[in-house]
């Protein structure tokens, strides 16, 4: 099938055509040509006011269901609802039932699905059944396809465990990702430390439980980079990279973390970050009403933590939007807050919610959700550009569109009803395409 | 006739000082009534209560249960051992069961903080809050407020000290808010471990000594230390909270003024009050029990009347 995107705004920091407003011509699944009024020649026309291209957006950070909790998502809801929050590209986390931690589990997540626009990645493991406790075969299940590690919803709570992981995947080139969290210090926490949780009778987060963790975290990367005297120079040389361990952190939530990682990469240090984009929508007051849609981990900080984030995502410390969409069944939201699970499904809401709250440019994000990700993934990089593949975002950011429902099996958002900036149009990946959704 | 700004009573935060003055001058009233030869009056002969307890006690159970009585409501008791709940079924599929037996209000305790608030967005029920959790306990607090101007007058400028585990306590927080409302100043005192680190927030002094605090207050009440809440180490023992925490009839007798003392019970005798000191002239607590009743007879009246 060809397609003409006419007339549309290139929004691609490594296209030569980024900020330009030009037909994109799609063929046999690759961009063929990129022009002005360029002939349709039977191909289909697609148009709009104000419609942008970027390359398809990429979310990494998003929990599993299937196999072991499909009522709430399985691996073809997941890809619709991602095709209508706009990516093209999801990495699922390991934390499914089983666990991603041996072959069998990841390449059942990873089937392909031809025909449907959404490329799913995986992230396997740290640990067995992500406990914590034992090593998973990571060099196995990284030649099986496994793009990064972690133990996904559950934080690594022993140091020596996340040295040793940081260390074997070294040579991988393999990224680590670890949410920080110490869970002595929010222990039965239900939202953030504050006077709202004062309030509220409920047992706090403290920042502190993030930032601890993440310091730990940041020490033990900078042991793992360390290169003793200079004989040990390019010993890592034949693995033919750069050899540096890769921590990814995931879900910064406080002023102080964001400070903690501007520090660590102005020293150097190979770490990145991300942060979810609904962080930004919410501080902890909004909880005054028990909402259990609001109830997430990281949980909603303060006015100043929020801010923080802001600075952060301008000046670049923070790399990455995710949506860490957390799908979750009604009985396990529609309880009292204390036994209601953390989470919210935020696929389809992620792009309006940066639109709308980080204050960035719309080529900004883009770059966050798109370049950043692949890159610090170690996936390909995509172009728009001439002779490449079609891996596309069509979207238009100044058209408002209401959340009225959600394509998820799960119903666990705050923003379902809600009037959004920034309708997305359609995806297109090589042979696959899905509009109007 | 006096009329709340509330359907439920949820907490002492949901409430502003009219509703408050509103509750306690007609809980004087039925104080009146409790103490008559004939106890009961009709005003809610055609309201079904269901006191729906998901968590153990007798004292509240008891007074919510007299005052409903009292004034001649149909009344049934559900608690949680050996109903459903240990069966897995949820909170509101419990209640909906039981409002489908035509039943007008439910009273309702609950280990989780905000169940209350939970089951008000989703019953057409009234719904009386008979502590949630760690969140609040909205009648002892009124009924403590009520006790406290039953012997102290008007309580705007009173200094009232709350002595114990703050932390787990729903009846501070409910306390705090209700003195506050009213004008009082409010005083919290224990270990620093069990004083929430945010509460200076909320214009509460916060006092690490026990004997200051008798000292500079009008009222202490003392809170019952809490050890079956405490799946973390707050403290290292009750020895010790005892011997640095714990009041005796000795401290109140050195203080220049006589001070009002009260405890929402039950007391842990030899912990946080001695028994020399709970049985003292100091004490008001069984007036705060007698007073409880008078208290609840009021929320479940004015609430009916909505």
């Amino acid at each position: 099938m060809n397609t003409l995107l006419r007339a549309v705004k290139i929004v691609d920091k490594h296209s030569p055509w980024n900020g330009q407003v030009r037909d994109v011509l799609l063929q046999g699944g690759r961009i063929v040509r990129i022009g002005e009024a360029l002939d349709a020649d039977g191909a289909e026309i697609r148009e709009g006011k104000g419609w942008c291209v970027s390359p398809g957006w990429m979310d990494m950070r998003i929990a599993s269901r299937d196999p072991g909790y499909e009522h709430e998502e399985d691996l073809d809801s997941v890809r619709r609802v991602a095709a209508r929050g706009g990516f093209t590209e999801i990495m699922l986390l390991p934390n499914s039932k089983p666990v991603v931690d041996a072959k069998d589990t990841l390449n059942y997540v990873r089937q392909p699905r031809p025909g449907q626009p959404v490329r799913v990645h995986v992230a396997a493991a740290v640990t067995r059944k992500a406990e914590g406790v034992d090593f998973t075969e990571m060099i196995d299940l990284h030649h099986a396809g496994a793009v990064a590690f972690t133990d996904g919803e559950v934080p690594i709570q022993n140091a020596d465990i996340l040295l040793k992981a940081l260390l074997y995947l070294r040579p991988l080139d393999s990224l680590l990702i670890n949410r920080p969290e110490d869970r002595q210090l929010t222990l039965f926490g239900q939202m953030n430390e504050g006077i709202t949780s004062t309030l509220l009778g409920l047992k706090g987060m403290p920042a502190l439980g993030e930032e601890m963790m993440l310091s730990r975290d940041l020490k033990l990367l900078a042991y793992a980079t360390e290169k003793v005297g200079p004989v040990n120079q390019g010993n890592d040389e034949n693995s033919g990279r750069n050899a540096l361990p890769q921590l990814h952190v995931s879900l910064v939530s406080t002023a102080r973390a964001v400070s903690l990682i501007r520090e660590a990469k102005a020293q150097g240090l190979p770490v990145s970050c991300d942060v979810a984009a609904h962080q930004l929508a919410y501080d902890d007051s909004a909880l005054m009403n028990f909402d259990t849609n609001l109830k997430v981990n990281p949980p909603f900080r303060s006015p100043a933590d929020i801010a923080a984030l802001r600075e952060g995502l301008a000046d670049g410390t923070i790399d990455i939007f995710v949506s860490d969409h957390s799908p979750h069944a009604e009985e396990n939201k529609n309880v009292e807050f204390d036994q209601a699970d953390f989470g919210i499904t935020a696929l389809e809401t992620a792009f309006s919610l940066a639109l709308m709250h980080s204050g960035l440019t719309i080529e900004d994000i883009v770059e966050k959700i798109t370049a950043n990700p692949r890159r610090i993934l170690r996936l390909p990089h995509v172009i728009i550009s001439e002779n490449q593949p079609a891996n596309l975002t069509i979207f238009s950011p100044d058209e408002e569109w209401t959340f009225d429902k959600s394509l998820s099996k799960s119903r666990n958002s705050p923003f379902l009803g809600s009037k959004l900036p920034g309708r997305v149009i359609g995806v297109v990946n090589e042979d696959a395409q899905l509009w109007g959704t | 006739m006096a009329q709340l700004s509330v359907r439920h009573l949820l907490g002492i935060k949901n409430l502003n000082e009219t509703d408050i003055h509103t509750i306690l001058d007609t809980a004087a009233q039925f104080k009146e009534v409790i103490n008559r030869p004939i106890k009961k009056v009709p005003s809610l002969r055609d309201i079904t209560i269901a006191n729906v307890f998901f968590e153990n006690s007798t004292r509240t159970r008891l007074s919510f249960e007299l005052a409903e009585k009292r004034l001649s409501a149909d009344v049934v008791n559900f608690s949680a051992s050996g109903s459903s709940v240990t069966k897995g079924e949820t909170l509101l599929d419990t209640v909906n069961n039981i409002l489908a037996m035509k039943v007008d209000m439910i009273v309702m305790r609950h280990s989780s903080p905000g169940a209350a608030h939970y089951l008000s967005t989703r019953i057409p029920a009234n719904v009386v809050n008979a502590g949630d959790g760690t969140h609040e306990h909205p009648t002892q607090a009124l009924l403590d407020a009520f006790s406290m101007r039953e012997k102290l007058g008007d309580l705007r400028g009173k200094k009232i000290a709350i002595i114990g585990d703050i932390l787990h306590s729903r009846v501070a927080l409910s306390n705090i808010f209700c003195l506050q409302k009213l004008g009082a100043e409010v005083m919290v005192c224990g270990p620093t471990t069990l004083i929430p680190k945010y509460l200076p927030e909320l214009g509460v002094k916060v006092g690490h000594d026990v004997k200051a605090a008798l000292r500079w207050c009008d009222v202490a009440n003392v809170l019952r230390i809490q050890l079956e809440r405490q799946q973390i180490k707050y403290f290292p023992s009750l020895r010790e909270y005892s011997l640095y925490f714990g009041i005796d009839k000795a401290m109140l007798d050195e203080l220049d003024r006589e001070i009002v003392l009260m405890h929402p019970g039950p007391i842990n005798r030899g912990v946080e009050l001695s028994s020399d000191a709970a049985d003292s002239a100091h004490s008001i607590i069984l007036n705060q029990v007698e007073n409880g009743v008078a208290v609840r007879m009021a929320v479940l009246f004015l609430l009916a009347q909505q």
